[in-house]
């Protein structure tokens, strides 16, 4: 297809390259990990990373060298499935919405390599942890190169598998390997929606390479029906994967895994590939406005579902978790609100602050010992833990989009996208900026109660120049972990005193700040003219809010934001009873968010209770009479009854009645044969 | 040309004739020999598969000779891109079964070797021959035969309540086999035209019309002896017993052999040659699929012994190949096929897997004494880890192409039966997982012994796991080599299919839409079949 190039690798060989490195480190960490000494499997699968990051900085290069209508690569290796009508390469496209995820991603991954270096290094899985977490960044790569929706369904599951994996990495906890079952489950709907989505595109546009569907669909009338339910299938897949409602209960109970598994896959990257997959078939969405209206209508009930949940939450990583949650929630209206370019904008910082948010987490939760995730019991870390503060200070400022931190760019971009689409998406937009409200607040509810306040044991104990240590206990159930094998690792370790974690914060810290300055409106478009061409054909790339409507929603999302922290400020630290008593007066509110609305307890009743009633009485009714009453005991048991006739046969008449009935038999066969003759 | 060109009837009896051999050398030669006839078995496959060109399609290695010439039985083998995969299927599965069963250490070998491996020789070649039959007399006496090797293999060499298993098992697949027999004659014997002689060579019967009411009865008893030996919901009483009670290296047969000559027997005799009834029955065939793979899936989870956790996944996946085959379409008859293959490959892996776990667990198989010991069996963990996500036909794995081929074809024209369908696919991620965490994690048992899975096991599973691998990434090799013979048997059912039920969306060219439900006309074929007068 190409010939090869004299000087410089055409972009899809860099792409090839960006995919195969950390499948390489996966393969080699899991099959050499007992001749690896040391920490040689974290550099060895951090290594793989960086060089990923580095082909995919090439690829970029390779891409802007061509003309913007030429930046849409395919490069296919073999043939997949090939049967009848369906035609599936193993091929991969590579367009600057991929590159730009490829990049995104790989940086991120890298940096959390880094950090787990020293956060996992006394774990006694640390090799296995790697292969792993490598493996984790060869699928969601797949996920983002695909060329075609079967090869995207592989790498979709893919993550989801990794996910698993490194959810249940502590296997002994029980809590850990019931969050890993669910977290498995719940991504397989999404991926049956996707593999019906799948269906019904071959269906109407002949094709699943997404060049060639892309094509096919301008034939396609607004509104189609098969397009519509496609899409709304895509949105299932989407939802699954990104924690939207109605299927978000995993991912608060993935915060099981080790912290930089939050960091990665359940907060910077696999979580926002729902958002990437709707920009992808954006040319689908576009066709099928009905559908993309639900996708903006669950994503705003989600960010503000979570967002009230976060709001109560005392488990310092589940408030994490649900931030998430309700951040994708404002990148899913983003991007079924047609605002491709702001939606992966804010993907984009939302994975630098979050990611660095967690990896404060992790810092404070080793601080603790590794027994306790609670806020209440937390406070006055702020002198012991200077640096993880100044960083947890900022994520948490970008969280809450306070002025010209990077994720105030990136949120009200969205909100003022949203309010330019009118009529429905007004509602949405005003539901946005209420959430963002409540988002500053609790943002800043964590850092206020981490932080400040009266030091608790382990603070004044850290602050003394010594780290808490009790011997690892399960933070959900209090039950002390098996340290015969060492899950998690006998020692933990904090920023102040790891060079690699620190090493990993501080860039994100810093693009946390800064990360929003390549899309200020009316001075630069970074990510826009990044994405050029991915959605050139897009109806609405023209149609944007004036420069004048987007300054005005900054202002507005700068100040709610600063008066959310100030709130914050005035409960925690000013009125320090007012929480609790707001919390007595609104007691039954208060249970309903902190107990996530109940939607756990209602899918229990729902789905797991009646499935597990089928099995039993399967087991017991139906298999019973099957297998025992009708086939084997009982009066009228099959085997009973032929048992019986043997005997009968044996000692009685019977034989002669069977000896009549076999020649009978045999008498008509031949009739027949001589009939025919 | 091939390199190597040893007769089918040559190739298919060397199992056998190899046990028999056997019986006349010490038992540890015995033993080494059965693994090296395996060993030849198997390789000579993959000359056949390098020597059967992508996209190619007929039968090679013929063997055609009169057999019993009054009744018009041949003795005609043939291998084609159907049967091609499950001969080899059978071929490597036989070769994991006999290393396990002939390797263990002396002081836990079988007794009395020499009959144990004669037997499994003899189930070799009922299964080849049966796999490879081109006349429906010997493919019927093949399928009987397999029932014999298969009775002294459970009822002397299983344990717990073997006695109770076989008879069950015995009853179940005789009742099966007899109708068969039945249908098989009434076939031969309705399908002959006046004046002309009788035939049971396959090819022969495609061409020869039965009008729709002889085809119903002939297709019911077809289905009952096919669907007990698979077996699919309802049919599935013996399954139980006989799936505890069966010697591991056997019951790796048993699943992921024997129950593929049952659904393969549709593919091969039911649809090219009873069409008429294969639609008008489709219906009910797609009812039983669906409730095999709902039912299957739902027991699956409810299990704790791990055998039968396997097992009623079987059956669910069986589900899923009839729901392949009677979908009536090419993807849908592919992917059956190539669950077919996938099927046998992990199910044959998880059984050597359980036998490994009990070693662990203090000889026990109950889900509730295993747990604990991935940390000191990584290689294990491992192994287990990828054949549980391809049983749960996680995309990239092959059961996810051949699952995915299913339901896209079940979709094309029945897509209430596919949607039911999938919802399966996420009760097979709660079985298989559940099975992974409490064989693996959590904290282990008092009797749990964690230590690495020993070097039989390993020799017997690795080479499942690399194929399991292997096809994921390129399942094209199988499916480039079984489309047109797979897609030429379903074509005929598939053109009557959608004569009736989808005119306008794809018009087949010939076939008049309705016509064969026009009282008092033959049935109206594809333009190359010859009519003939109809029998009353």
């Amino acid at each position: 297809m190409m010939p090869p190039p004299p000087l410089t690798p055409p972009p899809v060989w860099w792409a090839w390259a960006v995919l195969l490195l950390p499948l390489i480190g996966t393969v080699v960490i899991a099959l050499a990990w007992k001749l690896l000494p040391g920490r040689l499997a974290g550099y060895l699968g951090s290594l793989t990373v960086g060089l990923s990051f580095l082909a995919g900085i090439f690829a970029y290069v390779g891409l802007e060298d061509l003309p913007p209508e030429g930046r849409e690569l395919v490069s296919s290796a073999f043939t997949y499935i090939g049967t009848g009508d369906l035609n599936v390469d193993l091929s991969i496209l590579v367009d600057p919405l991929s590159v730009f995820m490829v990049l995104v991603v790989t940086g991120v991954s890298f940096l959390i390599h880094v950090y787990s270096i020293a956060y996992l290094g006394s774990d006694r899985g640390y090799a296995r942890f790697f292969s792993y977490l490598n493996f984790f960044v060869f699928s969601m790569l797949l996920l983002v190169l695909a060329g075609n929706v079967v090869l995207l369904i592989v790498g979709w599951a893919f993550v989801g598998a990794a996910s698993y994996l490194l959810i249940s990495f502590w296997y002994r906890r029980d809590t850990a390997t019931t969050a890993g079952i669910k977290a498995f489950v719940i991504n397989v709907i999404g991926d049956v929606g996707l593999v019906v989505a799948a269906f019904l595109i071959l269906d109407r546009l002949g094709t699943l390479d997404y060049l060639g569907a892309f094509e096919a669909v301008r034939q396609v009338p607004e509104g189609d029906g098969t397009i519509v339910a496609a899409c709304l299938l895509l949105l299932v897949g989407a939802f699954a994967k990104s924690g939207q409602l109605p299927l978000h209960t995993w991912l608060p109970d993935a915060m099981e895994g080790p912290t930089p598994v939050s960091a990665l896959i359940h907060a910077a990257t696999m979580v926002t590939a729902g958002v990437y997959l709707i920009a992808r078939f954006h040319p689908l969405f576009e066709r099928a406005p009905a559908a993309a209206a639900v996708g903006a209508i669950i994503g705003t009930l989600t960010l503000l579902f979570a967002a009230t949940v976060a709001l109560v939450s005392t488990d310092l990583k589940r408030i994490i978790a649900y931030s998430t949650i309700s951040q994708i929630g404002y990148m899913i209206l983003g991007v079924c609100a047609f605002a491709y370019s702001a939606g992966m904008f804010h993907l984009m910082t939302h994975a630098f602050f979050k990611a660095l948010l967690f990896m404060g987490a992790g810092s404070v939760v080793s601080a603790l010992g590794m027994t306790n995730e609670s806020i209440d019991r937390m406070g006055g870390f702020r002198r012991a833990m200077p640096f993880t503060f100044a960083t947890f200070t900022i994520g948490a400022g970008a969280l809450a989009s306070l002025p010209l931190l990077s994720g105030f760019f990136s949120k009200d971009e969205i909100i003022a996208y949203t309010f330019h689409r009118g009529g429905l998406y007004t509602v949405l937009g005003i539901c946005a900026y209420v959430a963002a409200l409540l988002t500053a607040f609790y943002a800043f509810r964590m850092v206020f109660r981490v932080f400040f306040g009266e030091p608790v044991p382990e603070a004044e104990q850290l602050a003394g120049g010594e780290l808490a240590h009790v011997g690892p206990r399960n933070p959900l159930t209090g039950e002390e972990e098996d340290t015969d094998v060492g899950f998690p690792g006998p020692e933990h370790h904090i920023a102040e005193r790891s060079f690699p974690m620190k090493a990993a914060m501080a860039p994100l810290a810093l693009l946390a700040v800064v990360g929003g300055v390549v899309a200020i409106p009316g001075l630069t478009a970074g990510v826009e003219t990044f994405l050029e061409p991915t959605f050139a054909g897009s109806a609405y790339l023209v149609d944007r809010p004036p420069e004048g409507e987007q300054i005005t929603g900054l202002v507005i999302g700068g100040v709610l934001a600063l008066i959310g922290v100030a709130a914050a400020y005035f409960v925690y630290l000013r009125r320090p009873g007012l929480a609790g008593s707001a919390q007595r007066r609104l007691a039954g509110v208060h249970a309903f968010f902190f107990n996530a609305w109940y939607l756990n307890q209602l899918y229990d009743r729902l789905f797991v209770r009646p499935s597990r009633a089928a099995g039993r009485f399967g087991r017991t009714t139906v298999e019973r009479f099957f297998v025992q009453d009708a086939i084997m005991g009982g009066p009228s048991g099959v085997v009973r009854a032929g048992t019986a006739l043997a005997r009968a046969i044996q000692t009685g008449y019977l034989r002669a009645y069977a000896l009549l009935l076999l020649l009978g038999v045999c008498a008509l066969a031949l009739y027949f044969l001589i009939a025919s003759g | 040309m091939p390199v190597l060109d040893i007769p089918l009837s040559i190739f298919i009896v060397i199992p056998f004739a190899v046990g028999l051999v056997g019986l006349l050398l010490p038992a540890k030669a015995a033993r080494w020999l059965a693994l090296v006839a395996a060993a030849a078995t198997f390789a000579y496959v993959i000359f056949m598969i390098a020597d059967f060109a992508p996209g190619g399609s007929g039968l090679r290695y013929v063997t055609d000779e009169p057999w019993i010439p009054a009744l018009g039985i041949r003795f005609s083998l043939g291998v084609d891109g159907l049967s091609l995969f499950l001969v080899a299927l059978t071929a490597l599965l036989w070769l994991a079964a006999t290393v396990v069963a002939a390797l263990r250490p002396a002081d836990r070998a079988f007794e009395r070797p020499r009959l144990f491996f004669l037997h499994l020789g003899l189930a070799e070649t009922a299964v080849l021959g049966a796999f490879v039959a081109q006349d429906l007399a010997l493919f019927v006496v093949f399928f009987d035969l397999m029932l014999i090797p298969f009775y002294f293999l459970i009822g002397q060499w299983g344990t717990r309540e073997r006695v109770a298993a076989t008879t069950t098992f015995v009853i179940y697949t005789l009742v099966g086999s007899l109708l068969m027999l039945a249908a098989a004659v009434a076939l031969g014997v309705l399908s002959t035209p006046e004046g002309g002689r009788i035939s049971f060579a396959l090819p022969e019967l495609a061409q020869r019309t039965l009008s729709e009411g002889a085809q119903i009865p002939i297709f019911l008893a077809f289905a009952a002896a096919f669907l007990v030996k698979a077996p699919l919901f309802p049919f599935h009483g013996w399954l139980p017993a006989a799936y505890r009670a069966a010697p591991l290296p056997v019951l790796v047969l048993l699943s992921a052999v024997l129950s593929k000559v049952g659904v393969y027997g549709f593919l091969r005799v039911v649809l090219p040659i009873l069409p008429d009834a294969a639609v008008a029955l489709q219906e009910l065939m797609l009812v039983i699929a669906v409730f095999s793979i709902l039912y299957g899936s739902i027991l699956a989870f409810s299990q704790d012994d791990a055998r039968l956790v396997v097992g009623y996944s079987s059956i669910a996946q069986l589900g899923f190949i009839v729901l392949g085959i009677f979908a009536l379409d090419d993807k849908g008859a592919q992917g059956a096929v190539f669950q077919m293959v996938t099927h046998g490959l992990v199910a044959a892996a998880l059984f050597l897997i359980i036998g490994a776990l009990a070693g662990r667990a203090g000889g026990s198989e109950s889900l509730a004494r295993m747990g604990g010991i991935a940390m000191r069996a990584p290689v294990l963990a491992a192994v287990f880890l990828i054949v549980s996500l391809a049983t749960l036909a996680m995309p990239g794995s092959p059961n996810f192409v051949g699952e995915l081929l299913i339901l896209f074809g079940a979709f094309e024209d029945k897509i209430v039966y596919g949607l039911v369908a999938s919802v399966a696919v996420g009760l097979a991620a709660v079985y298989m997982i559940r099975f992974f965490q409490q064989a693996m994690h959590h904290r282990a048992g008092p009797e749990v012994a964690s230590r690495e899975i020993g070097r039989v096991d390993l020799a017997g599973i690795v080479p499942l796991v690399v194929v399991i691998l292997g096809l994921g990434v390129y399942p094209q090799l199988v499916l480039a080599r079984t489309d047109r013979d797979t897609t030429a048997r379903i074509g005929e059912a598939r053109e009557l299919a959608g004569g009736t039920s989808d005119a306008q969306a794809s018009p087949p060219g010939g076939v008049t839409p309705g016509g064969a439900t026009v009282p008092g006309e033959p049935p109206v074929r594809s333009p190359s079949r010859p009519g003939g007068e109809q029998l009353p």
